[in-house]
């Protein structure tokens, strides 16, 4: 019985260390945006800050063109998340639910798709773009993103799991196709479209690699390219930069906190379908 | 003020899987038709064809003398009630019934209305405002009929509908259905892989065999007289007896096999009907409802008579199953019914009748009822 | 074949419903594909207008680049170190976090934050951690070890990158996992329990067999990540120092949007492609995904 105390005590100390790992640096930068000091090389380094600010905070939004990238940031995610909950359930119920000519063969072009990888896409994407004079504006930025073939999947996916019966009792009562997508299928889907649009919320939100290649001007940098410019600046202010880190992972843990239920979900039924 | 007819009907997924062959059945105004046979028998297809669910390969459907092939589900004026009830989940059970009249326009008043009144011949009143996730398997059953109710519709059309209800429940609804047939006088057709629903319900009843029209016919009329092996072993529980033997002729025509052996008399032409069958192979076919105990009842018609032994007894109330093989067959079981009171003991042998107008022979190769 | 009126119905509505998403996916991934190969036969840069055809000039010139070899092995490195170490890693967090413990819901989120967390925020965040006066040179000092400044030395620079990378995406795969282990049978360890084996032999012989398909799934994901790997070298070591954190991606993306040799860039990832391609073949042929 003992033994089994002490083995008890020795699984929790092993899961909170392995918790530290995994929230340390987090708690670490925050204390360090928290630092009133600006000087925060010095050794030995302090895990706390001896005099607190948030001032950090406050320079964020004066000193740096926070404000632009976070308009940036919120307009580009928004815009994806609405346009890929949208198209993604329209063309995840025509290819679940819909019969038409073509749907095998373009069902296989799509599943095919998703082996590619998106670094062979950049140079073209990039030429496509630039030929339309697309190249840093919001246009640019935000059109590759509008409907992934991912979400398409993950809708189809789900609508294969609502029961024939109830799409058919829509047709005897009177529906069209489009009435039983938008009025029965729709409202019962609502965890698989809260699972596509948070998934596209975290992915434009922290989408780095395209905004770098795409803009070329401060103005129109997303928050993430932002901060890589920073820091990659001569003098980096590490307080303020971790203030922005801090301030950039809020959204994105929020909406983890709040909807982590779809979340596991999403991830669980993307694993097991495979 | 519908009848629906089927002439010919077919259905043939991809190229040459047959579905349907050419089923032919007409279905009266305010008729309860119900369709049955094994699973995979085609039942359910050909009711979704005249739902509008299932195109249809060949052949014409026709509802109200009005050729329908080729018109949608929605202007059939036809109401369906699934199996697993297909309930909107996202809607209340008021909602839910009056889903199909808001689509059709009808004025707001009139829908309150209609939903009220079939709640309330539903008992589903108090309710209204609940979502289908809230409500027990029977009531939500009850929506899905409320739901075709309100409608109005020339023809109900039912799915398997308490396949997923205990066995109490199904009892109770059963009545039920039948109630609001009299009550609605309109035209049903019902769809059911189990017998006794069938017996219970239909009007008329169409059984069905690997897309083949079998037999359509009242229940009565299929117990009594089935028109091949096939609906005999179907209709009845416990199944027909079937035993198979050969027609010989002495002085008289006799069944024979192994050890039975039994004269058959002359009557309703049965010489006529089997003498083509001397000296050929022939399937027996007897009830266990229709067998008597020779010691204990006493039968006014003409019978035969046959020695069994018993091997088990099943006594179910007031009556029991005792299942039993002739001698000389150790290897085929059959059944006969009886009052549970006699208790017959294992391996005892008694003497049961059949009356004459109860023996049955069908065709071994077409399966057809000779006699 | 004559279509009914209701087939017709669908084709129209389906026609209609996937319209815009195909013309999308034509611009963005069919046509991109297909041109990447085109521009790779070409000395395709953004700033002269001439545009020669030069056959496969450009994916010979890669074979003698060493910078571009130093790449391939980089990329190479990354990822074996990375995906079976994180891979393990995710089924182990997994397996603790299916046990019946207090304050689950708490650690399932402690470890799943690193995998929402923008790239580029944890990217920073190590950079500072890793420096000569940081974090990990403040803890090692506790028990008496001198390290060094991680990312500006060369032996070095690369397995750091690879630490924070198993950090963040342990998380992730850790909730595919999960998903994987509540759908083994109960029944099943408590058959093993009966047959008297212990944790660590049911974690062996029954866990992992069981969550194979997961594993699979894993996998595939965690190698396509690892060879495109960007962000965390653009944020953290542009590469250097001496090219030692140079990946394909990043020598892709220097080439073709830096020096804008456009040609030669998409050759480069035309290359990581086919690798990529070969490894998740490789995977398929001698690890495939089958249940049991």
């Amino acid at each position: 019985m003992k033994q089994l105390k002490i083995q008890k005590i020795l699984f929790y100390g092993l899961l909170l260390v392995m918790t530290l790992i995994y929230i340390g640096p987090f708690l670490f930068s925050l204390s360090i945006s928290l630092n009133a000091e600006q000087d925060v090389f010095s050794w030995p380094i302090k895990l706390i800050p001896e005099k607190w600010t948030l001032g950090n905070y406050q320079r964020v939004w004066q000193d740096l063109p926070f404000g632009q990238w976070l308009f940036n940031s919120v307009f580009i995610t928004l815009i994806q998340t609405v346009t890929n909950v949208f198209f993604a359930s329209l063309a995840g119920f025509a290819f679940a639910r819909l019969e038409f000519p073509g749907k095998k063969i373009l069902f296989a072009i799509l599943l095919g798709s998703l082996m590619i990888p998106g670094i062979i896409l950049l140079v073209p994407k990039f030429i496509i773009l630039n030929e339309f004079y697309l190249i840093n504006t919001y246009a640019g930025l935000t059109l590759p993103g509008l409907v992934t073939v991912v979400n398409i999947f993950l809708m189809k996916q789900f609508f294969e799991t609502i029961p024939k019966d109830l799409e058919e009792a829509a047709l005897i009562d009177g529906c069209s196709y489009f009435r039983i997508f938008w009025q029965i299928f729709l409202p019962v889907s609502k965890p698989a479209l809260a699972a596509v649009a948070i998934y596209t919320f975290q992915g434009s939100w922290n989408e780095f690699m395209w905004p770098v290649i795409v803009t070329t001007t401060r103005e129109m940098f997303t928050l993430p390219v932002g901060m890589a410019f920073l820091k990659n600046e001569f003098s980096v202010q590490w307080p303020l930069l971790m203030a922005g880190t801090i301030l950039i992972s809020l959204p994105t843990l929020a909406i983890f906190l709040f909807f982590q239920k779809y979340f596991v979900q999403g991830v669980a039924s993307a694993g097991l379908k495979e | 003020m519908a009848n629906v007819e089927l002439k010919k009907l077919k259905k043939v997924y991809g190229k040459d899987v047959l579905a349907i062959k050419e089923a032919d059945v007409f279905i009266e105004d305010k008729e309860f038709v119900v369709l049955v046979g094994p699973s995979g028998c085609g039942k359910s297809t050909l009711l979704r064809m005249i739902a509008g669910l299932e195109e249809i390969s060949g052949g014409d459907l026709y509802i109200d003398d009005a050729r329908v092939n080729d018109v949608s589900p929605k202007d059939r004026d036809i109401a369906m009630v699934f199996q697993n009830y297909a309930l909107y989940p996202h809607m209340t059970v008021f909602e839910n019934m009056a889903f199909g009249l808001k689509l059709r326009k009808y004025p707001k008043a009139e829908i309150t209305q209609r939903v009220e009144e079939a709640a309330k011949v539903l008992g589903l009143t108090p309710y209204l405002d609940r979502r289908p996730k809230e409500m027990s398997g029977g009531q939500r059953q009850r929506v899905a009929i409320g739901r075709a109710l309100v409608r109005q519709p020339k023809v109900f059309l039912f799915d398997e509908p308490l396949s997923n209800l205990d066995a109490k429940l199904r009892v109770q609804m059963r009545i039920e259905i039948k109630r609001l047939h009299k009550q609605l006088q309109a035209t049903m057709i019902y769809v059911t892989h189990d017998q006794i629903e069938a017996m219970t319900m239909g009007d008329k009843i169409v059984v069905l065999k690997d897309g083949i029209v079998q037999q359509v016919d009242s229940p009565m009329n299929l117990f009594n007289n089935p028109a091949n092996k096939f609906v005999a072993g179907f209709i009845g529980s416990p199944s027909m007896n079937f035993l198979q033997g050969e027609i010989e002729k002495t002085e008289e025509l006799e069944f024979v096999s192994g050890t039975v052996r039994f004269g058959i008399p002359n009557e309703l032409n049965l010489h006529d009907k089997l003498s083509p069958y001397i000296g050929q192979p022939v399937t027996f076919g007897f009830r266990p409802e229709y067998l008597y105990d020779k010691a204990k009842e006493k039968s006014k018609q003409l019978s035969v008579d046959m020695d069994i032994i018993i091997d088990v007894t099943e006594p179910v109330g007031s009556e029991a199953y005792n299942y039993f093989h002739f001698k000389g067959q150790e290897d085929l079981t059959f059944c006969f019914r009886s009052d549970s009171a006699y208790d017959y003991q294992s391996n005892e042998t008694i003497t049961v009748g059949l009356d004459v107008a109860r023996l049955r022979f069908f065709d071994v190769e077409t399966e057809n009822r000779i006699a | 074949m004559k279509l009914s009126a209701k087939q017709k119905e669908q084709a129209r509505t389906a026609y209609l419903f996937i319209g815009f998403p195909l013309l999308l996916f034509s611009v963005f991934t069919f046509v991109p594909i297909l041109f990447a190969f085109f521009i790779s036969f070409y000395d395709w840069n953004l700033l002269i207008p001439d545009k020669p055809f030069v056959g496969l000039a450009n994916y010979v010139e890669l074979f003698q680049d060493k910078v571009f070899l130093v790449a391939i092995k980089n990329t190479l490195v990354y990822t074996i170190g990375v995906v079976p170490i994180q891979t393990l890693l995710a089924l182990v967090l997994a397996f603790i976090m299916n046990q019946k413990l207090k304050g689950r819901a708490f650690f399932r989120l402690a470890f799943y934050i690193p995998a929402v967390t923008s790239s580029v925020v944890t990217s920073i965040i190590f950079v500072w951690i890793y420096s000569k006066p940081g974090l990990l040179n403040y803890l090692l000092s506790l028990i008496g070890v001198e390290g060094t400044d991680y990312l500006t030395n060369p032996s070095t620079a690369l397995f750091a990158i690879m630490a924070l990378n198993i950090w963040t995406t342990s998380g992730y795969f850790m909730i595919s996992f999960l998903a994987g282990l509540q759908s083994i049978p109960q029944s099943l360890y408590e058959a093993a329990k009966i047959d008297g084996a212990n944790q660590w032999q049911q974690f062996w012989k029954i866990t992992v067999p069981m969550v194979r398909p997961v594993t699979y799934f894993v996998v595939v994901l965690s190698l396509i990540g690892c060879f495109q790997v960007f962000d965390q070298i653009y944020v953290m070591s542009a590469g250097g120092p001496v090219n030692s954190t140079t990946t394909m991606s990043y020598f892709t993306y220097n080439n073709a949007f830096k020096f804008f040799r456009l040609g030669y860039g998409a050759a480069s990832a035309v290359i990581l492609a086919l690798i990529i391609f070969g490894a998740t073949w490789l995977q398929k042929k001698y690890f495939p995904a089958d249940a049991y």
